[in-house]
């Protein structure tokens, strides 16, 4: 049997007596085969499988790293390797992590980059008592009060609150007040817990929203939403969505002569096909963004060379979780699971990708948050995407345009 | 009758055994619940898609609703999902009878889009209301093991809530398809007209075939709502991967057969599965591509199923032999 | 003039604008049904695949995707043709069930062969019309939408003609009409069965190329018009290419007045009742049509 309470009691065994826990880390790295396997769960076939390709090919840079700076020390100098699952609808979520911890017998899980899929796959591994780190956005993922998962970056709400508070702290002008403002949408899991902190940062602010559209997802024209934008005239426009909706309304706009500030909800406006598909018409679009690779300079070098294209910011995100999950593993010394999750909850890393996390080094709470997380603002400057707010973390100067 | 008793107590034999043989936590036990289950849904709609040749793509709606109505009555209201699937099933049954009114007069390809457009709705609805958490989708509360409310931390906890399901739906299925109802749901299939002639009422065989199908397809949704934990609109209310899968199954296994909806699980769910584990290394695309050649690979080499492989009578014997084989 | 009349009239002009590409995407579909009896559930990929050679021929050799639709419509046809004669064909005396099973295979098998082929990029043009609106007294029309409207309609004009002044286009009623008759006057049926459904994804994949300026391609990019090609079709009646088009006109204002009078989020589901609501009154589609 492989209850869920038989490693909980192993772990209370080994958190009570150091000696014990010192004897059995050594024991373990004894009986190491010399692999130990992480379980990558992401969307790469189906409509996110270009953010699913990002991802990875983050993953795989850091897991190189790893590799080739000694593999896991804690084990006795252990190689790293993952198995990947591609999940590309929640409904196969639970299957594919089933397998992943009970077949493959993955230490732990990163992924994945859509929410809904998170939130199905760690009920598997929530149950089975196996570590989750997550890059995806819900306030749903933390706020289950699970014991198994992990959430680097800020849920949804807070990223759209700090989304609208950054760009009234940056845009907010005696020459250019802002006074109005439109949040546009996409109805995912993603679209609607950032509109919901968005909205709240409105009303606190006591600025007016003069429109509050969501949209369905694969929308096939967005020009009645830009027709409500031409008629409120708002002061500055929060779009949230992935590429294709956000090519369409920025050209929207465009074409109807619209050229306030636009704020991008991160997804598809902090990606290379952005700037690709828009050309100029990118030039100081701001997004806000879990981090960007102007924050670790040597990193997105790497990734660049390797890739041909900059580091996405889920790229960055998911190549730190790994680092975060392999350091854990170090730490615990075995490859028990339950001692991994706990390494992560008191989570002493702050190297390589992970030094370039805006907030500073994770720490979590009791739910799983990373209470440290903070996005940046950023902002396309020609093929670049430049980190603009906060001034603490800004790498240039923000172009306000008139 | 009686071939069929056997067929569903030698499956229901196969299921215990392998329940007792595997591990409770395991892959294997996952993937056997996953065949039954996904077995029973396609027996659900094989009632009006194969006996009556009444295409539906838009199961995923009374599927959804049984989803739904359990799992909003245990968040909200603390109510088991075992009382909570009966209020799902007269939901769906009644959502089948508002779908009724404008489609029982529909053929072929028009029902079959009128239905998926019907589900297509239903996704848009509960994407824009509040109870059913819209977007962010709907967790069952976590109970750890509780037969009471239907829940178990392991797969090898739903293997007897899976199995009955299976029997009743099954069995259901055999008696009807036995009946005076199942015999005019056939007279509709081979000429609707003609059956009307000789006194068949087809838009009351019709509408009472609809709504068996809707309740049972709202039980498999409970179930499945609470072996996965989570769903959301786009994936419960999926075209593709719920109404579209409900008929595939059967058709890869054979229409209007008992045994055929089982044997199209068997061979879909093990396929996809075991291309999954095998060439996740492999650029992503490989499975579905697999799996998309196997369909029409299937279609074109045999129309009428897998069901068409067995030698008729007394033929179930060398397929089960294979069949445990596959999962031992 | 009052501003509410003014917002209905831009409504309906976008909603129309967006129909007509809904129309030449759907008029594909339509004529498949109506020759060979068959729904192609594969159909909207034959759009990506259509995008998908608009943007290739933009990227290498800057061609505008409005013109490179055409190349697109050739690539379709070919393609079509190709699937007629080796997957389709086979099961043409098979149930309904097991055409639409066989084309939701393909439907599978298309899209994950664009994600081996190209990956998940999101690939779009740059054209200089595409931030471009001109201005009809008080209201606007979109450059892209506008040069796709009338690509589609010149496209489905032309099909028009090819239909009733060709001797293609009479084989292909006459086969459509009654293949035994077609056969016994000496019209090669098979032949017709595959320039019919190439013609019909040609015109999907055309409708592909013509979009590609206001949109973007990835493997996927077929999936958001799969339902609404149906229902196109299905409002103007299968198998029925002018109410395709009125099918495909009507949708897109439907989209478009909903998107005025109602949250944006609610467009589909408007359709969908109106829809559903259609076919209780007639059951046959908008402009009635042969029964299924």
């Amino acid at each position: 049997m492989t209850g869920t309470s038989s490693p909980r009691a192993r772990l209370r065994r080994l958190l009570l007596s150091a000696p014990l826990l010192a004897a059995a880390a050594a024991a373990a790295a004894a009986e190491t085969p010399g692999t130990v396997k992480v379980g990558v769960v992401l969307p790469l076939s189906g409509a996110n499988a270009k953010f699913g390709a990002t991802s990875r090919n983050g993953i795989e840079l850091a897991l190189q790293g790893i590799n080739a700076a000694g593999g896991i020390k804690g084990l006795g100098g252990a190689r790293l390797e993952l198995v990947y699952a591609d999940v590309p609808t929640p409904n196969a979520a639970g299957s594919a992590v089933q397998r992943l911890v009970m077949q493959d017998k993955v230490v732990g899980v990163i992924g994945s980059f859509v929410s809904s899929i998170t939130i199905a796959g760690s009920e598997v591994t929530e149950r089975a008592g196996v570590p989750w780190i997550t890059h995806a956005f819900s306030d749903k993922i933390t706020g289950r009060g699970y014991r198994n998962i992990f959430q680097i970056t800020p849920p949804g709400s807070v990223f759209g609150e700090t989304q609208f508070g950054f760009a009234l702290e940056l845009l907010d002008r005696p020459e250019a007040p802002v006074e109005k403002v439109a949040i546009l949408y996409e109805d995912t899991a993603y679209g609607t817990s950032q509109a919901a902190g968005l909205r709240a940062a409105a009303e606190a602010a006591g600025v007016e929203v003069v429109v509050d559209e969501a949209y369905p997802l694969g929308i096939t024209d967005v020009t009645p939403l830009v027709n409500r934008l031409r008629a409120a005239a708002p002061d500055l426009v929060f779009p949230v969505s992935y590429l294709n909706d956000s090519l369409m309304i920025i050209r929207g706009m465009r074409q109807q002569g619209l050229d306030m500030p636009t704020i991008g909800g991160a997804a598809g406006y902090v990606i290379p096909d952005f700037q690709r598909g828009l050309g100029d018409l990118a030039e100081g679009v701001f997004s806000i963004s879990p981090t960007n690779y102007d924050l670790v300079p040597e990193e997105a070098e790497a990734y660049f060379d390797t890739y041909g294209e900059f580091m996405t910011q889920e790229a960055q995100s998911y190549a730190a979780a790994l680092e975060l999950m392999a350091d854990a593993i170090s730490d615990a010394g075995t490859t028990d699971p339950q001692a991994i999750r706990d390494e992560i909850a008191a989570n002493d890393y702050c190297e390589g990708f992970v030094a370039g996390m805006p907030g500073g080094c994770p720490e979590f709470d009791g739910t799983g948050l990373n209470v440290k997380a903070v996005p940046v603002f950023v902002q396309w400057q020609g093929e670049d995407l430049v980190t603009v707010y906060p001034p603490e973390l800004a790498r240039g100067p923000a172009e306000l345009g008139e | 009758m009686k071939r069929d008793l056997t067929f569903i107590l030698c499956a229901l034999a196969v299921l215990a055994a392998a329940g007792l043989a595997l591990d409770p936590g395991g892959y294997a036990m996952r993937i056997l619940c996953l065949v039954f289950l996904t077995a029973a849904m396609a027996q659900s709609w094989n009632i009006m898609g194969g006996l009556a040749a009444q295409i539906s793509l838009g199961h995923a709606a009374f599927f959804g609703i049984g989803a739904y109505a359990s799992t909003i009555l245990q968040v909200e209201a603390g109510l088991s999902p075992w009382i909570g699937m009966w209020i799902g099933m007269v939901l769906a049954v009644a959502a089948a009878m508002l779908l009724a009114l404008p489609t029982v007069r529909l053929r072929g390809h028009y029902l079959a889009l009128a239905t998926l457009a019907f589900a297509e709705a239903c996704r848009v609805i509960a994407n824009s209301i509040g109870i059913t958490g819209g977007p962010q989708g709907i967790s069952v509360p976590y109970m750890g093991n509780s037969p009471a409310m239907m829940q178990f931390s392991q797969s090898g906890g739903y293997l007897p809530v899976i199995g009955a399901l299976f029997a009743l739906v099954f069995g259901l299925f055999a008696l009807i398809s036995r009946s005076r109802l199942g015999y005019m749901l056939r007279a509709i299939r081979e000429n609707e007209d003609a059956a009307e002639l000789s006194g068949v009422s087809a838009v009351r065989v019709k509408i009472a075939g609809f709504a068996i199908s809707a309740a049972l397809s709202a039980l498999c949704g409970t179930v499945f709502a609470q072996f996965m934990y989570f769903f959301d609109p786009d994936s419960i209310f999926s075209p593709l991967s719920i109404s579209v899968r409900m008929a595939l199954v059967a058709i890869i296994g054979g229409l209007a057969t008992l045994s055929g909806p089982l044997w199209g699980a068997v061979v879909l769910v093990v396929l996809e599965e075991t291309a999954r584990s095998r060439f996740s290394a492999l650029p992503p695309g490989v499975t579905p591509l697999l799996v998309g050649s196997l369909l029409i690979a299937t279609v074109l080499w045999r129309p009428a199923g897998i069901v068409s492989l067995l030698p008729a009578p007394g033929g179930v014997r060398p397929g089960w032999l294979k069949w445990r084989k596959r999962n031992a | 003039m009052l501003p509410e009349l003014l917002q209905f009239l831009q409504a309906v002009l976008d909603g129309l604008l967006l129909g007509g590409v809904y129309g030449v995407i759907a008029i594909g579909l339509t004529l498949i049904f109506g020759t060979l009896n068959v729904v192609n559930f594969a159909q909207a990929e034959f759009t990506m695949i259509g995008m998908y050679v608009a943007w290739f021929l933009w990227h290498a050799l800057g061609i505008d995707p409005l013109l490179g639709a055409v190349i697109s419509f050739a690539a379709g046809f070919a393609l079509g043709a190709a699937v007629e004669a080796s997957l389709i064909r086979p099961v043409m005396k098979s149930t309904g069930a097991a055409q639409i099973f066989l084309t939701v295979g393909l439907m599978m098998v298309l899209e994950n062969g664009a994600l081996l082929l190209f990956g998940s990029d999101y690939r779009s043009v740059l054209t200089p019309y595409q931030t471009t609106a001109y201005r009809l007294g008080p209201l606007f029309v979109s450059a892209p939408y506008l040069y796709a409207f009338v690509a589609a309609l010149l496209g489905a004009g032309l099909m028009w003609l090819v239909m009733m002044r060709s001797w293609l286009g009479r084989a292909i009623r006459a086969t459509a009409q009654d293949r035994m008759a077609a056969e016994l006057s000496g019209i090669n049926t098979r032949l017709v069965h595959m320039a019919a459904f190439g013609i019909g994804t040609g015109m999907s994949a055309f409708g592909g190329g013509v979009i590609l300026p206001y949109s973007s391609v990835s493997p996927t990019a077929g999936a958001q018009y799969v339902v609404i090609m149906f229902l196109v079709v299905v409002l103007g009646g299968l198998g029925n290419a002018a109410g395709a088009l009125a099918g495909g006109l009507a949708a897109g204002v439907i989209q478009s007045l909903s998107g005025l009078y109602a949250p944006i989020q609610m467009q589909n589901l408007t359709l969908f009742v109106l829809f559903l609501a259609l076919l209780y009154f007639r059951p046959n589609g908008l402009l009635g049509g042969k029964r299924a």
